[in-house]
């Protein structure tokens, strides 16, 4: 009872602060940075939610950012690699949508994404049954 | 344009194999003495990995789920109008009864889905990893251009018949 409590607050703790973040990363969209609204967006993602609606707003947001990178060779200079396994799982995410222009797009970063972190980073994504995204 | 979206998606394809064929001989737990591919079975979570879809676009996807000892990969094939549809199933109904001498097919495609192939640990022992990737990707290639092939010999054959009946008439 008590955990599902939490939980609840929990959700909307997080999707407040999903909220706050999607608003930095459109200033930093109309100020021509791409790359940065990307990290901003991966970083604080709720890892240990089960909640759907929860992974569904944080989705929606690194959706934005990742339709907003014209230029995918720039993305990884800038990129640091902790942040490549979580860009991975929302990779595939965005493949599962089926969705032309975001299949497109994460295909073309998935292919440079794996020659930059290997393989390892597709199966960590693959093996991670706890934090899905 | 096209062509490399097509290239991307194989590439796609193709690491994502290369990352999930890690297969190991893994006896039942239920039951003694029997071994079972485990990503048909489904029955402990421990056992599977995350599933992955990864979509081309609406019309065509992939399917990859993967296990402790077997890898399941199902396709969905691109079909543009009626004649097409036909096509397919009936060329892929037909390689799929035969999937006894294929070895890695599945005798029938998963829900959803147009044609699949289960590829388990024996497999990855008498055959070479890279091989069994290079032959599902070739086969997604192949595929395109059979369907292709088909619709274009079915649409002159159509042609011809219909000259030679008509020309009667003339």
């Amino acid at each position: 009872m008590a955990s599902e409590h939490v939980e609840a607050d929990n959700a909307e703790a997080i999707i407040a602060r999903i909220e706050h973040k999607s608003r930095k990363i459109e200033s930093l969209l109309k100020q021509n940075k791409p790359v940065e609204a990307l990290k901003t967006a991966l970083e604080g993602s709720p890892p240990k939610t089960k909640d759907e609606r929860c992974k569904s707003a944080n989705w929606i947001v690194v959706h934005r950012a990742i339709m907003a990178i014209k230029d995918v060779e720039s993305l990884f200079f800038a990129l640091d690699p902790e942040y490549y396994d979580i860009l991975m799982k929302y990779l595939y995410r965005g493949l599962s949508t089926g969705d032309r222009p975001t299949c497109d797009q994460c295909l073309r970063i998935h292919e440079k994404l794996t020659e930059k972190a290997g393989l390892g980073c597709i199966l960590r994504s693959l093996a991670d049954t706890v934090n899905t995204v | 344009m096209a062509a490399n979206m097509l290239r991307l998606y194989l590439t796609c394809i193709r690491n994502t194999l290369e990352a999930a064929m890690c297969l190991q001989n893994f006896p039942c737990q239920e039951v003694e003495r029997h071994n079972k591919p485990e990503v048909e079975l489904k029955t402990s979570p421990e056992l599977l990995l995350n599933s992955v879809v990864i979509c081309r676009n609406e019309a065509e996807k992939c399917l990859i789920e993967t296990s402790i000892n077997s890898l399941r990969i199902s396709l969905k094939v691109k079909q543009a109008d009626e004649l097409e549809n036909i096509l397919t199933k009936k060329f892929l109904r037909f390689l799929s009864m035969r999937a006894e001498a294929f070895q890695v097919l599945r005798r029938k495609p998963v829900q959803g889905y147009d044609i699949s192939f289960l590829i388990t640990n024996y497999h990855c022992e008498e055959m070479q990893k890279q091989r069994l990737i290079d032959f599902i990707v070739q086969f997604m290639e192949d595929i395109d251009k059979e369907i292709s092939e088909l619709k274009l010999s079915v649409n002159t054959r159509g042609r011809l018949v219909a000259t030679e009946f008509l020309k009667q008439f003339i």
